[in-house]
C-alpha cells in the first residue's frame, strides 16, 4: 500500500502537533519533526497486525481527540482523594498540561531531583539529549510517533550517583475535560547505584471518553534500583495507550508492579532490555476488568547480557464482557548465558461472556539458560471454595474471597503501603460488586 | 559447552541424492490450463475440476504467509512444473543399493522386506510383494475397509470422496492448502465404515506401496461411527526428493465414537551443513472430531526438511470429543522448524492434550507455535500443554509462541513450557557409570522424548528413538 497520503484519523490527530511552540533546544524540535513524519507515514493498526490481534480499537478511531485548549482549574481538594502520602515530591499533570499550584516539589528532596521537561529542556539539555526519545522507538510505532510529535512537557525524575530517595515519587495524571487527547511523558534517570520508586498514576474526574497516550523512559545504571508503580485506574469510556522502556545496566534491578482497572481500551507496552551482566527484573501486573472493558498488555524482557534474571507475574480477574489481553515475551539473546528467566500468565474467568487471549513466549538464542513459563485459564478452584463453604461462608462471600486472595497477591507487592491499602480496598469492593450472574 | 557435543550433533548427512530422474516433466508454470491438464490426464470428474479451480482463483487472490518463523528465498510458484511425475529409476537387485543406506536400515532396524521397497528396487525382483499387498488388500476388504490412493478412490468410490474432500481443509484454507487443492496429484485415502475397527496398522501396507509420494500429496481419511484407525505416514528411512516445495493437506474426519490416530515419521533431505538444498515441508494437517465422544491424536516426530511448517489440528466440534497432539521436532545444522498445533474447542466437555518436545543444535531454530481456542459454547472444556525444548550448542534458537483463546468461563487451560540443555554434569554422571558421551547423549534426549515415543505404534517407537540417535551420532573426541 502506498503511503504517500497521511491517514485521515492520524491527521486529525495531528492537528495541533504543528502549533507547537518551539522548544530551546533545537535537537528536540528535530526529534519532533522526525516523529511527525513517521506519524505522517505510519497506519492505524488493525487486528490483522498480529501485535493487535486480539485489541481492536475502533472506537478509538471514531473520534477526533485534540488535546486540551485550556487548563481546568482544580483545587488540591478537588484530587485530595488520590494523594500519596508518603511521597514527598508530585507533579500533577491535568489533561496533559503541568498544573504548578497542584505539585510539591520540595526544594531539596533528599537524593532525587523532578522537574518537569520544559524546565529541564534548557538547563540539562545535555542529558535530556542523550535520553529522551532514545529508549522508545517511534519508527514503526504509531502511538509511540504520535507521543513524541506531542513532546513539549512532562517529568524528569533524576537520582544522583549512589543516592536513594526512601520516599516515592508521585506523577499524577488527571483527565478533566471529554474528547481530549493529553500526551503524557516521563523520563527516569537512576545513575549508577543511586534507588529510587517512581508512581505514575492515571486518574480522572471526568466520565466521557478521553485518549491518554504516554510514554514513559526509564534508564537504570550499574547497580541502581528503580521501583515503578504503574495505577491505570482511567474512567471507563476513555481510551488508554502507553508505552514504556526500560534499559538495565550492570547488576542493575527494575521492579514493575502494574494495576489496570480503568478505561474502555487500554493498551500497555513494557519493553525491558537488560544490557549489562548481571541485571534482574521483576515484573507484576494485575488487570481487574469487567463490563465491557478490554485491557490489553504487551510485555518484552529482552535478555541481552549474561547471568540476567527474570521474574513475571500476570494476572487477570475479567468479568461481565470483558476481555483481557496478555502477551508476553522473554527474549534471550545469543550469548545471554545463565539467564534465569520465569514467567507465569493467571488467568480468571468469572463470567461466561467475558474472554481471555493470552500468549506467552519463548525465544531462546542460547543455550545454557533456564526459563520457562506457564499459563491457566479458569475459574474458582470447586475444592477452595468447598473449604470455605463448609466453614460457614455463603458461597457469594466465599467466592468474593477467593477472587479478592487472587488479586491481592499482586497488589501486596506494591511498595507504597498507603496505595497498597487503597487499592487492596478497591479490589474488595470491585470483587464484591461483581455480584453472581452464572453462579448459582 | 565442550567439543563432545559440537561433535556429536555435527555428523555429516551420510547420503547424497541417489535417484536419477526419468523424466516426465512438462512445461513449467500454474494457469486455469495446467489444472485442466492435470484433471484430464486423471480422467477426473467435472466436480473435481470445479474443486480445482475454485481452489486455484481463490490462490490467486492469497498471499504468501509471512508470520511463521521461518527464513527462506521467495518461491516463485511459476517455475515449478506441476504435474510431473518423477519415478525414481529402479534399481535392478540390493547389490546396486549404496551401502551406506543399507546401514542406516540396519541401524534403524528396518524390518529385511521393507528395506528393498524404501531404497528403490523394484520389489517384485526379489520378494512377491505384490502378494504381501494383495493379502493386506483382501483382509481390509473383508471388513469393508476402503485403503487406496486417492486418484484411485475418485474413480471407485466418488461419492465418499466428494462428501468429505476439503471439508476439514476447505479450498481456501491457506496459501499452501489451496495450492494443493488445485493441484494435487496424489496421496492416500481410507475409509473405515460404521463399527470396524481396523484390524492392523495401516502403516505396513503404506509402506511397501506408496513410497513415491508427490510433491502435492492429498491424503483423506475418514473414519464412522464407531470405527477406529491407526494411520502410519513417513518412515525413519531418509528420503530424497528432488522437489524443493512440498505442499501436503491431510484431512480426518471422526463420526460418532470414532477414533483416528495418525502418527508421521519425517526424515527428509535437510540441506547440507551449510545450510543449502533440503526440502521446504508446507503442510496443512487438520482432524474434524465431528461426532460425539470422537477422537483424533496426532504423533509426529520431524527430523528432516530444511524448513518445517505444519500444524496438525484438531477441531473438537462433537461433545466429549477428544484431541491429541504429541511431537517431537529435532532440528539441526540450519534447519528451520515452525511447528505446533491448534486446538479448536467447539462442543461441550471436548479435551485436548499438547505434549510438544523440541530439540535444537547447530545453528537450527526450532519454533512451538500453537493455539488453544475455547468456543464460547465449549462448557467443561479442558486443555493441558507442554512445551520442552532443548538446545544442544549456543548458536540455535528454541521458541515457544503459545496462542491461548478462552471464550468460556468453564474451561480450564492450562500451559507450561521449559528450556533447559544437556548438563555436563548429566554426561558426567552416565560417564562415571561406564556409559559413553554418544550413548548418553542418546540417552537423556530419548528420555527428554519419552511421553511421545510411548504414542507411537511399537516397532516405529524402537525406529524413532534410533533415528534420534543417528541424526546426533558423531565422533566422540
Amino acid at each position: 500500500m502506498s503511503l504517500t497520503t497521511t491517514h485521515p484519523y492520524i491527521e486529525a490527530l495531528l492537528k495541533g502537533s504543528r502549533d507547537l511552540p518551539q522548544s530551546p533546544a533545537g535537537w528536540l524540535d528535530a526529534r519532533r519533526a522526525q516523529a511527525l513524519e513517521r506519524a505522517n507515514a505510519l497506519t492505524v493498526p488493525t487486528t490483522r497486525d498480529e501485535e493487535w490481534r486480539f485489541t481492536d480499537i475502533t472506537p478509538l478511531t471514531r473520534i477526533h481527540f485534540q488535546p486540551a485548549q485550556s487548563v481546568t482549574r482544580l483545587a488540591l481538594s478537588d484530587i485530595g482523594c488520590f494523594i500519596v502520602p508518603e511521597a514527598t515530591v508530585r507533579l500533577v499533570f491535568v489533561d496533559g498540561i503541568f498544573v504548578p499550584e497542584l505539585s510539591a516539589v520540595p526544594d531539596s528532596p533528599a537524593g532525587v531531583q523532578v522537574s518537569t521537561l520544559a524546565e529541564a529542556a534548557e538547563a540539562r539539555s545535555a542529558l535530556l539529549e542523550k535520553h529522551l526519545a532514545r529508549h522508545v522507538a517511534f519508527e514503526n510505532n504509531l502511538f509511540a510517533a504520535l507521543n513524541t510529535s506531542y513532546l513539549r512537557d512532562g517529568a524528569l525524575v533524576t537520582t544522583g550517583k549512589n543516592q536513594a530517595c526512601a520516599a516515592p515519587v508521585h506523577l499524577l495524571f488527571v483527565a478533566t475535560q471529554k474528547e481530549t487527547a493529553a500526551y503524557p511523558r516521563c523520563l527516569v534517570i537512576a545513575e549508577p547505584g543511586a534507588e529510587c520508586t517512581v508512581i505514575e498514576d492515571f486518574v480522572s474526574l471526568e466520565d466521557g471518553a478521553y485518549f491518554n497516550n504516554a510514554v514513559t523512559e526509564m534508564v537504570v545504571g550499574a547497580g541502581a534500583r528503580v521501583r515503578h508503580v504503574r495505577l491505570q485506574r482511567e474512567s471507563l469510556n476513555a481510551f488508554h495507550i502507553a508505552h514504556c522502556a526500560v534499559t538495565l545496566d550492570k547488576d542493575a534491578s527494575y521492579l514493575s508492579n502494574t494495576v489496570t482497572l480503568g478505561a474502555r481500551i487500554s493498551r500497555y507496552d513494557l519493553n525491558v532490555a537488560q544490557n549489562g551482566e548481571g541485571a534482574e527484573m521483576r515484573i507484576d501486573g494485575l488487570a481487574l476488568i469487567s463490563g465491557r472493558q478490554l485491557a490489553d498488555t504487551h510485555t518484552l524482557m529482552a535478555h541481552a547480557r549474561p547471568n540476567g534474571r527474570s521474574v513475571q507475574v500476570h494476572k487477570t480477574i475479567v468479568d461481565g464482557a470483558a476481555h483481557a489481553v496478555f502477551n508476553g515475551k522473554v527474549f534471550v539473546h545469543e550469548g545471554a548465558q545463565l539467564t534465569d528467566s520465569s514467567q507465569e500468565s493467571r488467568n480468571l474467568l468469572l463470567s461466561g461472556r467475558a474472554h481471555i487471549d493470552t500468549k506467552p513466549q519463548l525465544e531462546i538464542f542460547a543455550d545454557d539458560v533456564k526459563c520457562s513459563h506457564g499459563a491457566t485459564v479458569g475459574q474458582l478452584d470447586a475444592e477452595q471454595l468447598f473449604y470455605l463453604r463448609s466453614r460457614g461462608l455463603s458461597d457469594a462471600s466465599a467466592r468474593n474471597l477467593l477472587t479478592y486472595a487472587f488479586g491481592a497477591e499482586i497488589i501486596d507487592r506494591i511498595p507504597v503501603r498507603s496505595l497498597l491499602e487503597r487499592l487492596e480496598r478497591t479490589v474488595l469492593e470491585q470483587t464484591q460488586a461483581a455480584e453472581p450472574e452464572t453462579r448459582s | 559447552m565442550s567439543t563432545v557435543l559440537e561433535n556429536l550433533v555435527n555428523q555429516p548427512y551420510k547420503h547424497g541424492f541417489v535417484t536419477e530422474i526419468e523424466s516426465d516433466v512438462a512445461p513449467k508454470g500454474l494457469s486455469e490450463d495446467t489444472i485442466r491438464l492435470i484433471s484430464a490426464k486423471k480422467n477426473e470428474p467435472e466436480w473435481l475440476l470445479e474443486f480445482r479451480l475454485n481452489a486455484y482463483r481463490h490462490w490467486l487472490t492469497m498471499a504468501e504467509p509471512t508470520w511463521p518463523n521461518v527464513r527462506y528465498p521467495k518461491i516463485d510458484f511459476q517455475n515449478i512444473s506441476y504435474y510431473s511425475a518423477p519415478k525414481p529409476k529402479k534399481l535392478k537387485s540390493m547389490d546396486e543399493v549404496d551401502p551406506e543406506l543399507l546401514r542406516t536400515f540396519e541401524k534403524l532396524g528396518v524390518p529385511m522386506n521393507e528395506r528393498a521397497a524404501l531404497a528403490g528396487v523394484a520389489v517384485d525382483v526379489i520378494f512377491d510383494s505384490v502378494s504381501v499387498a494383495t493379502t493386506y488388500k483382501q483382509k481390509l476388504a473383508e471388513v469393508g475397509i476402503i485403503f487406496c490412493s486417492i486418484s484411485e478412490a475418485v474413480r471407485e468410490h466418488p461419492e465418499l470422496v466428494r462428501k468429505y474432500l476439503g471439508s476439514v481443509v476447505p479450498t481456501g484454507d491457506n496459501f499452501y492448502a489451496a495450492l494443493n487443492s488445485a493441484v494435487f496429484t496424489d496421496g492416500s485415502f481410507c475409509f473405515i465404515p460404521k463399527g470396524v475397527k481396523c484390524p492392523m496398522e495401516l502403516s505396513t501396507y503404506f509402506r511397501i506401496n506408496t513410497q513415491d509420494s508427490g510433491q502435492f500429496e492429498r491424503t483423506l481419511i475418514v473414519a464412522e461411527e464407531g470405527a477406529s484407525v491407526s494411520y502410519l505416514e513417513g518412515c525413519t528411512a531418509p528420503k530424497f526428493d528432488t522437489n524443493q516445495l512440498h505442499a501436503a493437506v491431510v484431512e480426518l474426519v471422526a463420526l460418532d465414537r470414532a477414533d483416528i490416530k495418525y502418527s508421521t515419521v519425517q526424515n527428509w533431505y535437510a540441506g547440507d551443513e551449510e545450510g543449502r538444498g533440503g526440502i521446504y515441508n508446507f503442510v496443512t494437517k487438520r482432524g474434524l472430531c465431528k461426532g460425539v465422544n470422537s477422537k483424533i491424536s496426532w504423533t509426529q516426530v520431524e527430523t528432516g526438511s530444511a524448513i518445517t511448517w505444519k500444524y496438525p489440528s484438531c477441531v473438537l466440534l462433537g461433545d466429549n470429543s477428544i484431541g491429541e497432539f504429541y511431537s517431537v521436532a529435532l532440528t539441526n545444522h540450519y534447519q528451520q522448524a515452525d511447528t505446533g498445533t491448534k486446538m479448536i474447542h467447539i462442543g461441550k466437555n471436548t479435551r485436548s492434550t499438547i505434549i510438544s518436545k523440541g530439540i535444537s543444535a547447530g545453528r537450527s531454530n526450532n519454533s512451538y507455535r500453537g493455539l488453544v481456542r475455547i468456543g464460547p459454547k465449549a462448557e467443561g472444556a479442558r486443555n493441558y500443554s507442554q512445551c520442552d525444548s532443548m538446545l544442544i550448542g549456543s548458536k540455535c534458537g528454541a521458541n515457544t509462541f503459545p496462542y491461548i483463546q478462552v471464550h468460556n468461563s468453564t474451561a480450564k487451560v492450562e500451559h507450561e513450557a521449559t528450556t533447559s540443555k544437556i548438563g555436563e554434569d548429566q554426561l558426567f554422571y552416565f560417564q562415571s557409570r561406564g556409559i559413553g558421551n554418544e550413548e548418553a547423549v542418546s540417552m537423556i534426549i530419548n528420555g527428554f522424548c519419552k511421553e511421545v515415543f510411548q504414542q507411537l505404534p511399537m516397532e516405529f517407537a524402537v525406529e524413532a528413538t534410533k533415528l534420534l540417535g543417528l541424526k546426533l551420532e558423531g565422533s566422540v573426541g
